[in-house]
Parts: structure tokens; sequence; C-alpha cells
């Protein structure tokens, strides 16, 4: 599989966490199923809301149009769109600050630690570094494309 | 010539891409993007509609008449300042406070008449079986075993909470018949929620606070709600002292000074 399919299927599966963490906000959904976690600390404190919307929907939010960039990336329009794979690149890196600074309120402010987030981090992290390696093999291609 | 380039500068062998486009090729993407898509939704579904254990459940009932409580204290009355805990019994870290904290807050701190310590129930919405626990520690209370209750309930957390039942007065009838003298009283307590209205007048205390969440501490003028170590409690305690009180964290029937506290925090 290319890794643009990988970023697909990574990013459906991350749609449905931040969905789920979304729905536990609202109290449409019971308790996490964390064990002796910290998921209730974390999303009952002041830090699950950012610009009144809460994080988890934000999450879902950019997992959403990963998946749409992706499988647009897939199609043969879109195959070696520089645009798209920047677009890629730019949007995973975003998603890597705002989870790093997530985690850093999980370790320093909250003190508490959410297993779900802390699986969101990682999906967020490999979706940056798949899309960074599709950039460089884009280039690469461009560049034997040009000589 | 040039998109022969571009596709082997992109790592991929001539005649792969091209083999991409055919239907096999993608099967294995498509079948694992379905399965997903299958689980996801079927995991959402059932999170969201099954009947007991995720269930928000919050047994207020407003045609109860009130009482005045204001949760239970341990310690002298002539300590220098009054530490509050609005806790909810299924909380884990009220459990992790409540078993690694407090023994030695009662033996360094209590004991020795530098606080004087208040718990007051703040059964969460999410939490199922939390008021089953508040009852039952209030019926304890009546027998004067509520702390011996509380720590009972905090210790066998995994043995009676929504994910290890669906009968906690079961589970917390094996626990009281341990704790207190009078175990036909208990168990009558427990059966006719004799002392759920005090738990909605403690309820009624948190919620007037618009509390973040549980534990939720008040120490002198601030207002944690988080775990809590032994030492960062402490120091908390000994600031307070030194800033000389006040002697109780606010007037617990007080809303507008729990407003200022929310501010401050």
């Amino acid at each position: 599989m290319t890794k643009r399919m990988w970023m697909a299927l990574i990013s459906l599966a991350g749609l449905f966490l931040g969905i789920y963490l979304t729905l536990y906000h609202y109290g449409y959904v019971g308790s996490l199923v964390c064990g002796v976690s910290s998921c209730e600390t974390v999303q009952s404190s002041r830090w699950s809301m950012f610009l009144g919307v809460p994080v988890a929907t934000w999450g879902a939010g950019f997992y959403v149009v990963m998946l749409a960039l992706s499988l647009a990336g897939m199609q043969d329009r879109f195959a070696y769109s520089r645009g798209l794979a920047l677009g890629m690149v730019a949007l995973a890196a975003w998603g890597v600050i705002f989870t790093a600074w997530l985690n850093y309120l999980e370790a320093f402010v909250i003190h508490a630690w959410c297993e779900w987030c802390l699986g969101s981090a990682a999906m967020v992290l490999v979706l940056f570094l798949l899309a960074v390696f599709d950039w460089r093999e884009l280039r690469a291609a461009e560049s034997v494309d040009g000589l | 010539m040039a998109k022969k380039r571009v596709e082997a500068g992109r790592g991929r062998k001539p005649g792969v891409v091209k083999s991409a486009k055919k239907p096999g090729a993608n099967r294995a993407f498509y079948m694992i993007i379905g399965a997903i898509a299958v689980l996801g939704i079927a995991a959402l579904t059932y999170v969201s509609t099954r009947p007991k254990t995720g269930t928000t459940i919050n047994p207020y009932d407003s045609t109860l008449p009130k009482v005045a409580s204001q949760g239970y204290v341990m310690g002298s009355p002539a300590a220098p300042i009054e530490v509050v805990e609005f806790g909810d019994f299924e909380c884990p870290q009220c459990g992790r406070f409540a078993t690694l904290t407090e023994p030695d807050i009662r033996t360094r701190l209590v004991d020795s008449g530098r606080i004087r310590f208040r718990f007051i129930d703040f059964p969460l919405d999410m939490h199922r079986n939390t008021w089953n626990a508040s009852r039952a520690a209030a019926c304890a209370d009546e027998q004067g075993k509520f702390w011996q209750m509380h720590d009972a309930i905090f210790a066998n957390q995994d043995r009676w909470n929504t994910e290890a039942t669906d009968n906690p007065d079961k589970v917390l009838k094996e626990i009281g018949k341990t704790v207190v003298p009078n175990a036909d009283q208990f168990n009558q307590c427990v059966d006719t929620k004799k002392t759920q209205a005090k738990i909605q007048a403690h309820w009624e205390l948190a919620t007037a606070r618009h509390l973040p969440g549980t534990p939720t501490f008040l120490i002198g003028d601030q207002q944690l709600p988080q775990f809590l170590g032994y030492d960062d409690f402490k120091k908390l305690v000994d600031d307070a002292i030194a800033k000389g009180g006040p002697k109780d964290a606010a007037p617990l029937g007080d809303t507008s000074k729990a407003a200022s506290l929310k501010k401050g925090e």
C-alpha cells in the first residue's frame, strides 16, 4: 500500500477516536474504558476546550481533512500535486504542534494522562512522518523528471 | 517519458502505478478501510447505546425534602485551617488520593491538629454506581463509621464500580458488613435509599461551585481540581497556615465566595 493509503487508514481511525471523545465530552457516552487512567481528569479540565470547541472535536476535524486529502491524493489527478503534498505536510505539522501543546498541558499543568489522547498523538506523529516522506518522494520524482 | 521518470522517481517500478489502478491491486486498501469504517461505526453505536455500562445516570430526586448537610469532618475544631475535598467514590483519581495520599494526611496533619479535613460527596454523572457508594457511606455514618466505610469503598473500588457490577448495592453491603456494627440496619438503610437526600445536599454544594471535576480540594484560598500527592498537599497546607487562614476555605453555602475562588484558581 502507498503512504497515502496508510494516511487515509490512520485518519479514518483517528476520526472515530475524535468522534468518540467528542461524544464523551458532551456526555452521550459513559465512562471511558481507561482503567486507572486519568481521562476523566483531562476531559473535565478547562483545557479540554479550545476556542469554545472541545479539543476532541478539533481532532475529529483534523482527521476529516487529512482523510479527504489522502483520498484525493490517491486519485490520478492529484497524484503529483505539489500543493496537495505540501498541504498534507503543513496540516500534519500543525497537528503535531497542537498535540505537543496538549501533551505539555497533560504533563505539567493537569498532571494526568489520557491513553486515548496519547493514542491520537501517536497517530498524528505517524501521519506527519508519512506526509514528509510522501513530500520527499514527490520532490525526488520532480528532480528526476528535471534531469 | 517524463511520466515514467516521475513514476520511477516516486520509488515505484515501472508498471506498479499502472497495476495499482487495477481493481485487485487496491483491494487490500478498500477492505481495510471498509473494516475500520464498520468497526468504528459499530463501536460508536455500542458505546452510545449500551444501556447500563455507559449511560449517565443522576438519580437526583427533586421531590425529596431538603436536608442540611455539609459532608463529613475529621479532626480538631481548633485546627488552624479546614481542608475540604469534593470527591466521587467511583473516580479513579479520588481512589488514588484516598489510598496513597490520605493515610499520611491523617497521621501527619489531622492527628497532629494542623488541619481539619472535610469530605463532601460530588457524585459525577459519568459514574453509574457512585451514588450507591455515597449512600452506603452515609448509611455507615449513621453508625459512626463513615471514614472506615470511606476507606473500604475506595480500597474496593474495582469490586463495585460500573465496570465491575450492575448490582453495586450487593457488593457495598458485603463491604459494609465488615465495617458497621449493625449490618441489618445498614442493609435496610442501603435498600431504602434512606440517605439519598443527604447526598443530594452534598451534590448541591459541589454544583453550586461549578467544580470542574473530582477530586477538588479547597485549601486556604486555593481551589485545586486535581489529584495531590502528600508533599504538594502539605506545601499548600503550610502556605495556607502561614497566610493565617481563612480558617475555613469558604462558607460552604456561600456561592459568591465560591465564584471568587474559581476566578483566583
